[in-house]
């Protein structure tokens, strides 16, 4: 177990030595920043919209004097730009980290080839199975890193444009880390197959929604659609704590699998 | 028991996915490196060198024959706890200072983290890296990294090394600290296989060495056995003139001097009928001598041997 780890801190080093990789988290970061700057902007001209049509009508009174069901009116109208919102924020977010993660698991072991560093750790004591796994742990980590820092991001969003969050966001980093795992075991096994590229290309098409959990290829192929918690958030539903556990469990079990599958070809990958 | 031990070993690159093109890297090799030798493993490029340290590594399948080290089939992780690699390009992680890179692969040999640093310490001083330790790996010359990459090989003090191309991008100096580090590792009775084209190198620590061409094993033994060459010299003090004829009628070849004579002798049945030539003119023998051959001469002669069908 201390080899899988001691290979995971050394693939979370290099991830952070990674040009790329940064400019990837920072553009995505940056986006985000664009939408909450967005969103402030569009927010203080519906402020001032309600103002402009109901504080001039009410002879000085401004906003304080309307009726109860203008009052209703804003607050819906509020409540719903407040859940698009979060929606863009949370597609911008789920986004940049399925290419980060795809550019993190499709040339974790790839490079390594390419480079000619794996020969030197694989003379060691350390199988392939500890490397491929430690890989992924590594990448993991990053991932966690980037989920935790979209929800400080979405926490500080909210608290400074005080709007409440809405139910579903509760569950959507957890649920956004889970599809990029998933996402990224399938790139990890196909880069072992062809070029990082390809594998991250397909990896991120491959499953898209297409499958549901009636049809027995839900658990052999991907289905990221049931991460995707946009219209949740849309509608303000609240996610019931037993699906959130099912999805947990299924994209674990899959991951499992993704994973012995690529252990399984990365035993017998010629590294010449 | 052998450290290293190939039978048969074979290996063939196909051309591809649409391709029926065959390259063969490596035809049937079985070689033996006993514990406590060093073992030169000789060959041009292309010879297949390198694919047999692959091989025996496993980072690369064999298509035929098996190797073993130390009894041990070479897909067994744990033989690796006994061996130390540095490859023909050391490619290091070079987003580690030199320290921290030998601290890593230490961990993954299982070194104790109370005699890492000590361990490391004295790598470091041994391949003169000492002033570089906390330097970034990005920032080290060729020749640096391929001692850090001697110094990460002989991590957990392995039995056996495995060095390919060691000393390609070391200077005079370093060369000649490489080879006193291999003298005092076949001191401590430590196996070290060494591939180099830098035959004078092979020549003055090898025990024994192997020579490859185009995958084919041309020639294996100690430095004593292959260099006895099959030139016999005879050395007389002068020839009368019906012997010099004697001598010329069976294609011996003679250098005259004024009060001695040579006589040069290709192969065994012509040292024969030299021998008898002389006995039977009473002409008495000063010096018999068997010319040696150098390992470049050796390595030349095998490489143009024509390929076994």
């Amino acid at each position: 177990m201390r080899t899988t780890f001691l290979i995971a801190a050394d693939s979370i080093r290099s991830l952070l030595h990674r040009r790329l990789l940064l400019g990837l988290m920072l553009a995505s970061l940056a986006l985000t920043v664009a939408f909450s700057t967005m969103f402030s902007t569009a927010r203080m001209n519906m402020d001032e919209g309600f103002i402009d049509r109901y504080g001039s009508d009410s002879k000085g009174g401004g906003a304080g004097k309307l009726s109860a069901s203008d009052k209703r009116e804003m607050r819906e109208q509020m409540e719903m730009a407040s859940s698009y919102f979060q929606t863009f924020f949370y597609v911008v977010a789920s986004f940049g980290g399925s290419l980060v993660a795809l550019f993190i698991f499709s040339t974790a072991v790839t490079s390594e080839i390419r480079k000619g560093t794996i020969r030197l750790t694989l003379s060691k004591p350390v199988s392939r199975t500890q490397f491929l796994l430690g890989k992924y742990l590594g990448g993991v980590v990053v991932m966690a890193g980037y989920a935790l820092l979209a929800s400080a991001a979405m926490l500080a969003f909210a608290y400074s444009e005080e709007f409440e969050l809405s139910p579903a966001m509760q569950f959507a980093p957890w649920l956004m880390f889970c599809r990029q795992l998933m996402l990224g075991s399938v790139a990890m096994l196909l880069s072992l197959f062809c070029p990082p590229i390809v594998a991250a290309v397909i990896a991120f098409f491959a499953g898209n929604g297409f499958y549901s959990r009636y049809n027995p290829l839900f658990y052999i192929l991907p289905s990221y659609g049931d991460f995707d918690l946009w219209s949740e958030v849309l509608t303000g539903n609240l996610l019931r704590a037993s699906d959130v556990g099912y999805l947990t469990l299924y994209a674990a079990d899959f991951v499992a699998i993704m994973l012995l599958l690529a252990t399984w070809r990365f035993r017998t990958k010629e590294l010449t | 028991m052998a450290a290293i031990l190939a039978q048969d070993l074979c290996k063939t690159y196909t051309g591809g996915f649409r391709s029926s093109r065959e390259t063969v890297a490596l035809n049937k090799l079985t070689l033996d490196v006993q514990e406590g030798e060093i073992f030169g493993f000789l060959g041009p490029n292309g010879a297949g060198k390198t694919t047999t340290i692959h091989l025996l590594l496993n980072f690369a399948r064999p298509t035929g024959g098996s190797a073993s080290l130390f009894g041990r089939p070479v897909t067994e992780t744990a033989v690796h706890g006994r061996l130390g690699y540095m490859p023909e390009s050391v490619n290091l992680h070079d987003y580690y200072r030199g320290r921290k890179l030998l601290n890593f692969y230490a961990g993954l040999v299982g070194i104790p983290r109370e005699s890492c640093s000590a361990q490391v310490t004295e790598l470091l001083n041994l391949v003169k890296l000492e002033d570089a330790a906390d330097k970034s790996v990005a920032k080290y010359s060729k020749g640096m990294a391929q001692r850090l990459g001697l110094a990460q090989a002989m991590l957990g003090d392995p039995d056996l090394l495995i060095l390919d191309e060691p000393t390609a991008s070391l200077d005079p100096v370093g060369r000649k600290e490489f080879r006193d580090i291999l003298v005092e590792l076949k001191r401590r009775g430590k196996t070290i296989f060494i591939s180099s084209h830098i035959l004078s190198e092979v020549e003055s620590v090898c025990d024994r060495v192997v020579i490859l061409q185009k995958g084919e094993l041309k020639r294996m033994g100690t430095l004593q056995e292959l260099s006895a060459g099959k030139v016999t010299l005879f050395r007389v003090r002068s020839l009368p003139a019906p012997v010099i004829e004697a001598l010329a009628a069976i294609g011996a070849e003679l250098t005259l001097a004024h009060d001695a004579a040579t006589i040069r002798c290709k192969d065994e049945p012509l040292q024969g009928a030299v021998s008898e030539t002389l006995r039977q003119h009473g002409v008495e023998i000063v010096e018999m001598e068997v010319e040696k051959q150098s390992l470049e001469e050796i390595f030349l002669s095998a490489i143009d041997e024509p390929a076994a069908s």
